[in-house]
């Protein structure tokens, strides 16, 4: 029994790459998640979340409460044109946009409403209310209690026109201390009537939460499935029929396009059931753009497969093609949010993201069932011409290695 | 039909082939004959157009293999020495598939399959995946699959390794039959018998270089030995075994309690060879004297057994 165990552990440890790969792929795992959920640990490290800015009334006024807004440690202030924000906030690339509407320093000074506005993606609900949670509270420390005064002291007048000018006075200077007294508190009754949200790109009836179970997990399970390529090449150069494809006629990389061909068919075939799947028991509307689905599918089977062609280029043992893309795809899959939502992770991972298919696929079927882009929408036909050329730099990358590594049968 | 010339291959520091040639005619038999890590196999690999010569040129029905190695492919069948068939499939999947790579069109190569299914006796069992084929079933099969083009000449790399008696004897009956028909044929192989049998021709290769070609009967006449005198020792002590190598002179071997003394003149060395037995301290059991075959000529020129 002991000396069994002692065999098999000589195995174990002989096999340095498998060794490696035991210890390297819980680490790396780890690190990922632990980056992903908590940063690096110490919690005062917390990053300014980014808010877009239109600045439409232009006076001094709403220019100083901007760079109030700025200069708050837990909110960084982009300014730009009203078009450009809400074209970032329908791609995706933002969140919102707080618009400083034409009339604001008036309606302020007035106590009116309405003259701030927070336009949003209804599908990053949970960024969205972060970001009110901060910006409401912030906003009124800095212009709430000039509008409430003005608003409270001139009801006040009103209701009381007879009475003396030192009592108004003394009751004037109450109010003023009261407000900025709650204002530093941070909030009253009222605050978010301040503000009115509109959202840009509405909620739809599929929920963002199922969209990105299904695409990410899709994505994930394709790029595991087109590793079998590079088993199955592998496969063909042990068994001997690879070397008996190559005394055919055939031109050696008729070879690797035909595996990539199958590859592809069978990712599509793959991910159209998984979505069908979806449709019929989790009720995702994949009716509603099957021309847009079709063209998703394609561009994220031809992504995926890149790198199943690459891996089967590339390795040279069943071994290497189970580590490394084990490796891989759990990292790709980790910050590209096949495992959680992108807008959960630290910034920095956030522009990792956009290295992997994951990222690129998820967003692509964002754009189909929840932001409900049309077929010929440039926001989503980048996504797909993204994927496309991931593919295609994966496939040519892969064609040169297949000569190297794979053709070599002396 | 093939024109070997001055081929040189190296791997790194190794050099696998040394300035080998050859020709082959058409219609001939030609069997290639050496030990492991002679150069057969680099030899059959260069020729099938899979690995490329760093020397030296070869044409294969008139067509240069560097040059033209599409012409080249679709003029040679190549029967490897693995078994390289697609298991999951059934045979008659697996030889659809092998003989569409040779652009035979469709209605013409499922006339092709059933005609060669029928030859190898494997028709009943056409629609059986071929995981389910014995050993020798799938040697036909892969035997199958390099025929179903019609090439002009078929490489056969070991096609009997590790088969049944009735498929081998299977296989030896296709084998003569295409030969009959006029296919060239180049084969290699560890079994002496199967070259005696078939080969119109051999070449001998040792150490990437070519040490003797020709006729059975031309290497025969070439060789300086005529016979072999096989001597069995009731019991062969070890010190006896030494002292009996230090006292003969000549071409000879002791394995396996057996000796083989190499000879072009039975006659004299038959009665030395009892006396040095004896000196030795041996006790002879039996004695036989074999004309001289390609065993003994295979040994002669290598210093090795076929199957070393």
């Amino acid at each position: 029994m002991f000396k069994i165990a002692f065999k098999d552990l000589k195995l174990f440890f002989a096999d340095k790459r498998g060794v490696l790969l035991t210890f390297l792929l819980p680490i790396s795992l780890i690190t990922l998640f632990s980056l992903a959920f908590g940063g690096s640990g110490s919690s005062d490290e917390s990053r300014p979340q980014t808010l877009v800015v239109t600045d439409e009334d232009g006076t001094d006024f709403s220019q100083s409460v901007i760079a109030k807004l700025d200069s708050l440690k837990e909110i960084e202030v982009r300014l730009t044109t009203l078009d450009t924000a809400q074209r970032w906030v329908k791609k995706g690339n933002e969140n919102a946009v707080l618009i400083f509407h034409k009339g604001f320093k008036e309606s302020v000074e007035a106590g009116t409403e309405g003259a701030i506005e927070l336009q949003y993606d209804a599908a990053k609900a949970m960024e969205i209310g972060i970001l009110q949670s901060a910006l409401i509270g912030n906003l009124m420390s800095i212009i709430g209690p000039g509008s409430m005064k003005t608003k409270i002291v001139s009801r006040f007048d009103a209701q009381y026109p007879d009475m003396d000018s030192t009592t108004r006075a003394n009751i004037h200077q109450q109010i003023t201390e009261n407000l900025s007294g709650s204002a530093q508190t941070g909030g009253s009754d009222g605050q978010g009537s301040m503000i009115t949200t509109t959202a840009l790109v509405r909620e739809k009836e599929n929920s963002p939460g199922l969209v990105q179970a299904v695409a990410g997990t899709a994505i994930m399970m394709l790029l595991f499935s087109v590793t079998g390529l590079g088993a199955s090449m592998l496969d063909e150069k042990q068994e001997g029929t690879l070397k008996k494809l190559l005394y055919s006629p055939l031109h050696p990389n008729s070879i690797l396009f035909g595996k990539m061909i199958s590859t592809n068919i069978i990712s599509m075939m793959q991910m159209i059931v998984m979505f069908l799947f979806s449709g019929i028991v989790f009720g995702l509307d994949i009716g509603h753009n099957i021309p847009s689905l079709l063209l998703m599918v394609f561009a994220t089977a031809f992504a995926c497969s890149g790198f199943g062609v690459l891996l089967a280029a590339f390795a040279k043992s069943r071994s290497q093609v189970q580590g490394v893309s084990t490796l891989i795809i759990l990292s790709m899959s980790a910050f590209g949010g096949s495992m959680i939502p992108v807008f959960l992770m630290p910034a920095w991972m956030q522009q990792v993201a956009v290295v992997s298919v994951n990222y690129w696929g998820i967003q692509g079927f964002y754009d189909i069932y929840w932001r409900m882009l049309a077929f010929t929408d440039p926001v989503f036909l980048s996504k797909v011409g993204v994927l496309l050329g991931m593919g295609l730099v994966l496939n040519l990358v892969a064609l040169r290695m297949f000569k190297k590594n794979v053709l070599d049968i002396s | 039909m093939i024109q070997v010339q001055h081929l040189t291959k190296s791997y790194g520091s190794v050099l696998a082939l040394n300035d080998v040639s050859f020709h082959i005619r058409q219609g001939e038999f030609f069997g290639l004959l050496g030990p492991n890590g002679a150069g057969k196999t680099t030899t059959i690999s260069i020729m099938s157009t899979i690995v490329a010569p760093d020397k030296g040129s070869v044409t294969i029905a008139g067509h240069d293999l560097v040059k033209e190695p599409t012409l080249c492919k679709r003029n040679i069948g190549v029967v490897p020495q693995e078994i390289a068939l697609y298991n999951e499939l059934s045979a008659y999947d697996n030889l659809l598939f092998w003989g569409s790579l040779y652009g035979v069109p469709s209605a013409e190569l499922k006339k092709r399959i059933d005609t060669t299914l029928d030859l190898f006796g494997l028709f009943d069992r056409r629609n059986d995946k071929v995981k389910t084929y014995s050993g020798g079933m799938k040697r036909r099969i892969n035997i199958a699959s390099a025929l179903l083009h019609q090439p002009k000449v078929l490489f056969m790399d070991e096609p009997t390794v590790g088969i049944d008696p009735q498929s081998r004897n299977l296989i030896f009956e296709v084998v003569e039959k295409l030969h009959k028909q006029g296919m060239t044929i180049v084969y290699t192989t560890h079994y002496m018998e199967e070259a005696e049998r078939f080969c119109d021709r051999i070449a001998i290769i040792d150490k990437g270089q070519i040490i003797a070609q020709g006729s059975l009967e031309e290497l025969k006449s070439s060789s300086k030995i005529k016979e072999c005198i096989s001597v069995t020792f009731r019991e062969l002590q070890q010190e006896s075994s030494r002292k009996l190598a230090t006292l003969l002179e000549g071409d000879f071997n002791i394995t396996d309690g057996t000796l083989s003394y190499n000879t072009s003149n039975v006659r004299s060395d038959l009665s030395k060879i009892i006396l040095k037995c004896s000196e030795a301290g041996t006790e002879v059991a039996h004695i036989d004297i074999k004309k001289v075959n390609l065993e003994t000529i295979f040994l002669n020129l290598t210093g090795k057994q076929l199957r070393d």
